[in-house]
This record gives C-alpha cells, structure tokens and sequence, in this order.
C-alpha cells in the first residue's frame, strides 16, 4: 500500500476508533488522537526524507496510488508526492499534530472534538497527496466540514456565532466559485482525466483561446483568493480564527488554508498563461492590499490574537506577489513561504491559545512581563514574533527574500517597494509593538498564576520552532528537490505566454533593461 | 604564494565557535551562570588568538563557501572571504569581545541572568563576524538582520524596564528603516548585474569604468547607504544609539560603540568600489551633519553613557564622511582606533558606574580621581586618543580624514575641525565634571577602584588605544582601495599634512583646556544659566525624537488608522452586511449551523456533488 494512503488512514483510523468505541474516555479518546497524528508526523518526515529514492511513475509522482472513481467522468482518487507537495504535506502532518497536542485545554465534549479534528487532519493531508483536481477537492470540503461545526460549537469569545457563520460564508462561497472555475478549465482544456498533469498537457498541446481564459482566471482567482484570505475577502480570517478553539485555529491558517494558494500555484495560473498574465495588474493591487493595508490595521489590533489574525492574512500578500512573478525565484520564495507560515500560524495560534485561559480576551495593552513570568511561553512567543516580522534563521525570511528578489521587473516597482516595506517595516513595527506589550516590561497582575507551558503542547511547540529554525537554515531542503517542479511549470507558463501572442508586454526582467552580466560576455 | 590549507578550516572555526557557545549555554550551561562567563571568556580569547593566527599565515585572500539557495538566476552562498579588510574587522571584533567578556565577567556576576546575557553576547559576535567574512551581499544582510536582532535582545536585558523595553524596540524598528532601503539597494545591484558575490561584484566594476553606470548606481549606493545609516545611526536615523544606552554598559562598549554600530562603515568600505558620483556626496554630507549635531549635543548631557554615545556618533560621522569623501582607508583606520579607545572609555564609564552604585548622571559624582586613580588614568588615555591627541592612535586617524577633507570641500574641512573642538570640550566637560573638584553625592565619597578583573581588559585596550595609530594602514591595506586616504607612520602627519595636523592638534588642545576652565570648579552646568536657550536646544536634543513623534503621528499612524478604520467599518461588512438578501441567507445559514447537525453538511455537500456531476455531463 502506498505510504501516502497510510498518511490520510492514520487520522481516519483515530477518527473511526473515536466514533465507534462506544463509552471511550475522554483521556483515551485524546491519547489516541496524539498517538495517531504522532505516527502521521513521524511517517510524513521518512516519506519527505526519502521519497525521492523510490520509483516514480511517468508523472514523476513518487508512491503513486491511482485508483479510477468515477471512470465514466475521468474522476479518479490520484495521491501521492511529488517535488512540489512534499513539503507541504510534511508540513500539513506536522501541523495537524500539533493541533491535536495544543487542544489539552478542551474541556466541553472532548471525544467529538477529536472526531472531527481527526477528519480535519484527514482532510487536509488528502488534499495535499491529490493531483487528481477532483480528489483535491474532495478532501478539501471533508477537512472544511467539521472545520465550521468546531468553530461554531467549541469555538469563544463574544463574538462566536457571528465569526463563524462568517467564515463558513466567504469559505462557502469562494469554494463554490473556485468549483465553477475548475469545471469551466476542465471542460475547456480538452482533458479526459482531472488530473493536474493531464489538464495542463491538454492546454499545452491545445492552447484555450485567450478570451476563455480571461473569464475561467478570476474565477480561480476569487474562488480561491477568498479561500487564502485575499484582500478585500480577508475579513473572515482574523475574526475567525480569534474564536476558533485553538487547534482548529491551527490547522486552518497552518495548513489547510494553503490549499487555494497551492491551486493557484499548481494549475490554475499554469494552465491560463493568457488569463494570469492579463490579471496580474489586478492581482497586485489585492495583493498590496494584503500587505500594505492589512498590515496597517494590523498596527491598531489590541487583541493578540486579532494581530496574529491580521498579520496571517498580510503574510499570504508575500506568496500572491510570488506568484505573479511567476519565475523560478518567486514561485520557489512562494513555496517556502506557504510552508513557512503553516509553521508560524500554528505557532501563533498556539500560543495564544495557551494565553487565553488566563486572559480570555487577550488585551494586549493589558499583558506585560510574560517573558519574565513564563519563560518558555515568552520565549516561544517571542520566537514567532520575530519569525512573524522576517528575522533571518526562521524559514519566512528566505521565502520573503526571494519573492522580493522575484518579483522585481515583474510588477511595478512602487509595488515592490511598498511590499519591502509591508515586510520589514509594517511587520516590524507591528510584532515589536506586541513584544512590548506582551513580554516586556513589568509583570502585570493577570500572569501571577500562569504556570509555564508543559507535556505534549510544549513538545509540540518545541517541534514548531524546531522547523522553522530547521528550514530557516537549511531552505534548500525544501527548494533544491522542487527545482525540477518549478522548472516545469515556469516553462509551461512562459511558453504559453509567448506561443499565443508575439506582442507581450509582460515586463520581464531581460527586457526593461539589458543584462549587464550579459554585455560584458 | 599560497595559503596553507587549514587556514579556511580556522576562518570557519572562529565563525561558529560563538554560535556554539551559544546554544551550549542555552542548552547545557544555563544554570550556572559564572561558568556559561567563564567559558564564552575562555572560547572568545581563543577566537582572537585564531584570527591573530590567520592574519600572520595568510598570504593571500581566503574564501570558501557553500551553496544556501541556488534557484534558476539567483545563488546564494553562505560563505567565508577573507582579505586584508575583513581580516582587520575580524581582529578588532574579536579582540574588543575578548575584553569586553573577561570585563563582563566581573561587572555582571550579580545578575541572575547571567546565562542569558552571555548567550545573546555569543549570538551578537556570531552574527558580526557574519557579517565581517560575508562573500556576497545577501548573506551581509542575512547576519546584519541578525546583528539587530541580538542588539535587540542585549539593549532589552532589563526588559522589566518600560525605559529599556521602549528603547530595544526602538533600536529595531529604526534599523529595520535603514534595512528597507539596504535590501532594495541590494535587489537594484542584482537586476542591473545578476550577480551578488562581492569578488563577482568587483571583477565586473574593474572592468567597467563604474560612472557609466550611474543611473542606477547612484540610488542603489543610496539604497546600500541607507543600511549603513540605520546601523551605524547616521543622521536622520540616528535617534536610537542614544536610548540604547539602556543596555548594560559592557553591551554599550562592545556593540554600540566598537563593533555594530561600525559594521555600517565596514560595510561602505566593502562596496566602496560601487560607490559613485553624487552617492558620495550625500554620503559625505550626511557624515558630517551626523558628526556636527552630534558633538553639539554631546555638550550638554549629563548622563555618562549618554555623552559617549553620541561622542561614538559624532566619530561615526566621521568616518562616513570619510567614505563619502573617497578616503576609505582612512574610514577604517579611524575605524580601528575607535573600536579600542572607545571601548576603553565605556568599559571605564562601566567601571565608574560600578564604583557610585551604578549612578550615571556626572553631576553625582566629582572627585573620583583620588578614589579611582587606575581607571582615572585609564579614562584620561581613552579621553586624549578620542580627542586626538599626538601620538596617541585618535591623532593619526582623525587627521587622516581631516586631510581628505582638506582635500575634498573646504565647508567639511571646517565642519571636522570644529568638531574637534567639540569633542576635546565634552570630553574634558566629563573628565572635569567625574574626576576632579570633590564628591558631590554621598555614593561618590564611597567610590572605591574597581576590581582587578575589571581593570585588566581596560589595562589592554589601553595599549592599542596609545599605539594603533603607528601602523602603516595604507601598505597594510595595500591595493584593496583605488583611493589613497591619509597618511601616517609616527612623525608623518605633520610632513604629509601639516596643516589638519598642527591645526587639528591645536583646536584639540583649545576646547580641553577650555573645558577644563569652566568645568574643574563647579558644583552645577554655568552653560545652562549663561546660554539658556541654547542649552535648552542642545540638552533636548534638537528636539528630533519629539519631531518625530509628531511625524509619525500624522503619517504612519494615521494610514494604519485609516485602514484599520477601512476594514472594519466597510470590507468587514462587505459580504455580510452588504445586502439585505445576503444577511437573510447568512441568517438561514447561521440557524443551519446551529444545529450542528453533521446530516445538514453532508445533505449540502451531496448538493453540490450533483451539481458538478450534472455540469460534468452536460
């Protein structure tokens, strides 16, 4: 059996034994949880090390598993890694773990709470292991699901009902409209199978006319904008995950909200050259609108976690750029990004969400002297503070840095500028602000009975930081592999965009200005 | 000739030696504090007797790297390149840490987070020598983000403080404005260039006349500049050297003095080959307005660690003026030699602090000379190196920037002479005011010398302090820099540039003997009384922290009010609240999931399965 079905079983199986033990402990119910999603973790780090040592099959998908659904349609359960999931499904499984670990504090109705968390994480892994565009989905909407009952039933703060609703609304939505997006590709593209692979050769060898793209790309683009918070559609997101129970928090911002990104990177832009390139204009100013305005109200935020929230949403801005430079560079900044901030978020998250038993509406202008009071706690907070705003030695700095250096001469460079300044600046003010408020200075009142975090949420947290550290140091873990996937997706998209029309005026780097390097030879 | 082969092996060692010591503090030693000093003390010694060894074995560059990111159209290595510029940044880095340690061992044994200073300590030499063997820009800007992150964590040790809490993240967010620019700087070279590397770098700037290209050289040198003016807190970024003074003194000595706060001329003197035209004008007038405003207001601090920094920023200026004046040589001659004296001076401020019960104001102490004789003695030899005094090291530096201000713009020729008689003023101001008349506050009449492990790191950099100036810093750098910069050797100043020489020698001795008038015999400041209003000016500061304030207020603050304000009174409400209709379904969508009812999603999600397979077959 393939590995990869292992991944998605492992959480199904604790799903299932949850469900169906009748008069399972509390206690239980979570040790196996943690023991399944442990196994998960700890398999996705072998497979990640050593999936490239296996045969792949003509796709250059590693541990394939093909397996026809309906037949009829071309819909098939198509899983498996590849260059370009591998990081994200090693990132997914670690994530979904840590949320399993960082859920000690839920105390109402456990046992569902770990069903459907399990199904979250099942979800979720099943999404990033499918290159078939129907299972991707599929399994999207199985980690969606019980993403809005737990919000609805475990979630806190004043504001529940309305946040959730909310986000089950624009998630909704922009699911249904990326749908009708994915349909309109497929039924143009000339495919006979929803795979990825088979869509973008079918638009390889059959290019869709330019108008088609231009109307099936901003359904893409919005459907799965919306998904990843894209500005204006971004407000769900803060106020969301401010009253998730913590872990779904976690899973959601880490790694499941990724998936619209992932679309975008893996066949939607790819496969509509004509249809990315015409709305690239469009899609910076939203991008901007991410990292530049997001990221101001980010500045005014009192809540903590309403500033991780913000600061989330602004961080996705960095892997839209990266996406519509589309070179090596940024798709390859915009890669470790995605992987980067799971990592982060669920760190954040996390974090927070340890804080708020003792300070439920995490009023930052009333903490102080966490990092005196609770070391670990503070210190881990003060890490993701700093990974948060792109400090060197966590994964985000290399991702931001090469979107930055990606992006240049591919979007206006008033554009790039305001996005160097979103990030170390922006980011910088806004992160440090909390690292005032919430570490330093004296010891407010509130902390004097925090005990410092222990047992499996510290060993997750421990884990969190040890991948950002890991990859912040070692990036080419993660980019060296995926070269041969980038590779041939910018060559796709870029002979799509100059195979169709010879008048481009995408501003490519060659052409603003002539390459020294390039003159002196 | 050719090196031998270790020699790369060692470079590497002195790199990470600190980051060792520092997770070995954070994971094996954290609870024994005097050993995580002994140990960082013992380690650091050998780092500097290590690059001793690698500047007397080097016969030609170093450099070894390894790839770190390697995508189509941009390499990125972390390496080590060693030439005779970056072997001196290594030698007064590790040398001035050294000193500092051993010093800190003593000055901090009482802390009880002794551990935690010595691994942000490490994390800081870690992250400068970085920066020191960087081989392309981007690992420069790699540990330069890294080195404001440790001077973070060390301005921030007492972060109970609300004063050195503002102060640490102040510190960061201004640096992190000189980043901004540095980074585009950096993007703008690798467009027009395609490569990074600084040999790469060099080779294709030698063989291009580098004017030809000043219509982007200019603003990347400016872009590149402005990294230089957040770290080395160049006019109008200045304003967060002063507060970070809030660290404890040995971090003052070592970081904001020595080592940091010079990694912005280091840097500059490293790219000085790319540096054109009016980017160095800019340059060499920001120099010299940071160099002016500073000593100005140097005049009237009364806090002992406050004069010193902005004497240390009033010296930056210099040499970025230096820089800007086409002197490079001479910017890191003046570089060297304020690295010990400076040093000295702060370890001698921390030994001072030490004695009165860590009281900083000056007007609360007097009358230390017969107290403190050694450190006395010790401050005095920093005091006449900075003011330039001949033969002490600060004569020979200063003078050569002076001459090649001489030689470049007579208004800077008077702007570095005047602030040479600023700078003898304060300086005898704070010597006058700490050491002579009598104790004026009960700690000062109890004030003892300071220990003995606390005077040897002073004893040693004394000794550079009096006799760095006797190299010959142009054969020692040899053809690195196009550009000639002053001259030196014992008695050449006087025949080379007699001129800056006997003048600056001259104005030097001018403002010590007049401060030393108006200062040995007063029990309060006269300026204040005579010069009211100018003293009122100087003593805020020119009020910039203030200006700023206001500026921020009515800019940055403002947009992020607007838009945080934007989104939540309108995007927020953009879906939800935007129609009637739309609330009616979000009602009806709201009581379905009230019911929480897993038949309801699996019904709907049965829905939208039909819906795709009818349009799938039709």
């Amino acid at each position: 059996m393939s590995p990869v079905l292992i991944l998605i079983f492992l959480p199904l199986l604790a799903a299932a034994a949850i469900g169906l033990i009748p008069g399972i402990k509390n206690g239980v119910a979570r040790n196996i949880a943690l023991l399944t999603h442990f196994a998960m973790a700890a398999l996705a780090v072998t497979l990640f090390v050593q999936y490239d040592q296996n045969p792949a099959n003509a796709d250059g998908v590693f541990y394939a598993f093909q397996k026809d659904w309906v037949p009829t349609l071309g819909i098939q359960m198509y899983l498996g890694m590849d260059p370009l999931n591998a990081a994200m499904l090693l990132m997914s499984s670690i994530v979904c773990f840590t949320a399993v670990a960082c859920s000690d504090n839920v105390k109402e109705r456990p046992r569902t709470y770990y069903l459907l968390l399990s199904l979250m994480s099942a979800g979720v892994v099943g999404a990033f292991s499918s290159f078939d565009v129907f299972s991707f989905y599929f399994f999207h909407e199985l980690a969606l699901v019980p993403t809005f009952i737990l919000i609805g039933g475990w979630g806190a703060g004043p504001q529940r009902k309305y946040a959730s609703y909310k986000l089950t609304l624009y998630l909704t939505g922009g699911a249904l409209l990326a749908l009708a997006g994915i349909i309109a590709l497929y039924l143009h593209s000339n495919a006979t199978s929803f795979s990825f692979f088979a869509i973008l050769a079918a638009v390889a060898d059959s290019p869709m006319s330019e108008s088609t793209q231009n109307w099936i790309f901003p359904l893409l683009l919005i459907g799965f904008g919306v998904l990843v918070s894209l500005w204006p559609f971004h407000t769900w997101a803060p106020l969301g995950y401010g009253h998730a129970p913590t872990g779904v928090a976690m899973i959601h911002a880490g790694a499941l909200k990724k998936f619209g990104l992932y679309a975008l990177l893996r066949l939607a832009i790819p496969a509509l050259p004509l249809g990315s390139e015409n709305w690239a204009s469009l899609l910076v100013i939203l991008c901007l609108g991410n990292l530049v305005l997001v990221g101001l109200a980010a500045m005014r935020q009192k809540q903590l976690h309403m500033l991780i929230g913000f600061s989330s949403v602004a961080h996705m801005g960095f892997v839209f750029m990266g996406l519509v430079a589309y070179n090596h560079i940024g798709v390859t900044g915009a890669l470790l990004v995605m992987v980067a901030h799971g990592f982060l978020a669920a760190l954040s998250f996390g974090l927070a969400g340890a804080l708020r038993s003792f300070s439920p509406d995490l009023d930052m202008t009333k903490m102080g002297g966490l990092l005196k009071q609770a070391p670990y706690l503070g210190t881990a907070l003060g890490i993701a503070f700093f990974a948060g705003c792109g400090v060197p030695g966590f994964a985000n700095f290399a991702g931001e840095v090469l979107i930055f250096f990606g992006a240049w001469g591919h979007v206006e460079s008033f554009a790039l500028v305001l996005a160097v300044w979103s990030g170390l600046v922006i980011g910088g003010v806004y992160m440090l602000r909390a690292f005032r408020n919430v570490l330093h200075g004296p010891v407010s009142e509130k902390w004097s009975t925090l005990p410092d975090i222990s047992g499996t949420s510290r060993f997750a947290i421990n884990l969190l930081i040890g991948a950002l550290v890991f990859f912040g140091v070692l990036p080419g873990t993660i980019t060296q592999k995926a070269q041969i996937s980038i590779n041939g997706l910018v060559q796709q998209l870029e002979k799509g965009r100059s195979s169709q029309d010879a008048v481009l005026d995408a501003p490519h780097r060659d052409a603003l200005t002539p390459n020294l390097a390039q003159i002196q030879k | 000739m050719e090196n031998p082969e270790w020699i790369s092996n060692v470079v590497w060692l002195i790199f990470a030696m600190p980051l060792f010591m520092c997770l070995a503090i954070r994971f094996i030693t954290r609870e024994h504090g005097q050993l995580s000093a002994d140990l960082s003390s013992l380690v650091t010694g050998i780092g500097f007797i290590l690059s001793l060894l690698v500047f007397f074995s080097m016969k030609e560059d170093i450099h070894s790297y390894f790839p770190w990111i390697v995508v189509q159209g941009l390499d990125v290595s972390i390496g080590v390149e060693i030439n005779r510029l970056s072997v001196l940044m290594l030698m007064i880095v590790t040398g001035v840490s050294t000193a500092v340690f051993y010093f800190s061992r003593v000055y901090m044994r009482d802390d009880p987070d002794l551990s935690r200073f010595y691994s942000a300590l490490n994390l800081f030499v870690f992250s400068m020598l970085g920066i020191v063997v960087a081989d392309n820009l981007l690992q420069m800007f790699l540990f330069w983000e890294l080195v404001g992150v440790s001077s973070f964590l060390l301005i921030g040790f007492w972060f109970y403080k609300p004063s050195a809490a503002n102060a640490c993240r102040k510190a960061f967010i201004v640096n992190r404005i000189g980043d901004f620019g540095f980074l585009l700087g950096i993007i703008l070279v690798w467009h027009n260039t395609g490569d990074i590397s600084f040999s790469k770098l060099e080779s294709f700037f030698h063989s291009f006349d580098p004017e030809q290209f000043s219509s982007w050289l200019v603003p990347a040198g400016l872009l590149l500049f402005c990294g230089a003016m957040g770290k080395s807190a160049q006019f109008p970024l200045h304003v967060w050297l002063p507060d970070a003074m809030e660290g404890p003194t040995p971090v003052s000595a070592l970081i904001h003095a020595a080592t940091m706060v010079a990694a912005g001329v280091f840097m500059l003197c490293k790219i000085s080959f790319m540096l054109v035209g009016s980017a160095l004008d800019v340059i060499a007038w920001i120099g010299a307005i940071t160099s002016l405003v500073a000593a100005l207001i140097a005049l009237q601090q009364d806090d002992i660690k406050r004069i010193l920094a902005y004497s240390t920023l009033s010296q930056l200026g210099y040499m970025v003026m230096a820089v800007g004046l086409s002197a490079p040589t001479a910017a890191m001659f003046h570089l060297t030699t304020h690295a010990f004296f400076k040093a000295l001076l702060f370890l001698g401020a921390g030994a001072i602090i030490f004695s009165v019960h860590h009281e900083q104001n000056i007007w609360k102490m007097g009358g230390l000379r017969q107290s403190m004789p050694l450190t006395y003695r010790l401050f005095l030899v920093g005091t006449l190196a900075l003011c330039g005094i001949f033969p002490l090291s600060g004569f020979y530096s200063k003078d050569a920037i002076i001459a090649a201000a001489q030689s470049g713009n007579p208004i800077l020729f008077f702007i570095s002479l005047l602030v040479v008689f600023l700078t003898a003023f304060y300086m005898f101001r704070l010597v006058s005011v700490v050491f002579f008349n009598k104790p004026r506050t009960e700690n000062a009449s109890h004030a003892h010398e300071a220990p003995t492990g606390m005077i040897i790191p002073l004893v040693i950099l004394a000794v550079p302090s009096v006799m760095a100036g006797w190299i010959n810093i142009e054969e020692f750098f040899g053809t690195i820099f196009h550009h000639a910069g002053g001259a030196n050797l014992f008695l050449l100043p006087f025949e080379h540039s007699p001129l800056p020489a006997f003048l600056g020698l001259f104005i030097a001795f001018l403002g010590a003997v007049l401060a030393f008038q108006i200062y040995s015999k007063v029990d309060e400041d006269p300026v204040v009384e005579k010069a009211g209003f100018i003293s009122w000016v100087l003593g805020g500061k020119f009020f910039i922290d203030e200006i700023y304030r206001v500026l921020i207020a009515c800019t940055h603050e403002l947009l992020a009010k607007i838009a945080a304000w934007f989104d939540r009174a309108f995007l927020a409400g953009l879906v939800i609240k935007g129609s009637q209709g739309v609330i009616e379904f979000g009602g009806r969508a709201l009581r379905l999931l009230q019911t929480g009812n897993l038949q309801t999603y699996a019904l709907w999600f049965f829905i939208g399965l039909s819906v795709l397979l009818y349009f799938i077959t039709h």
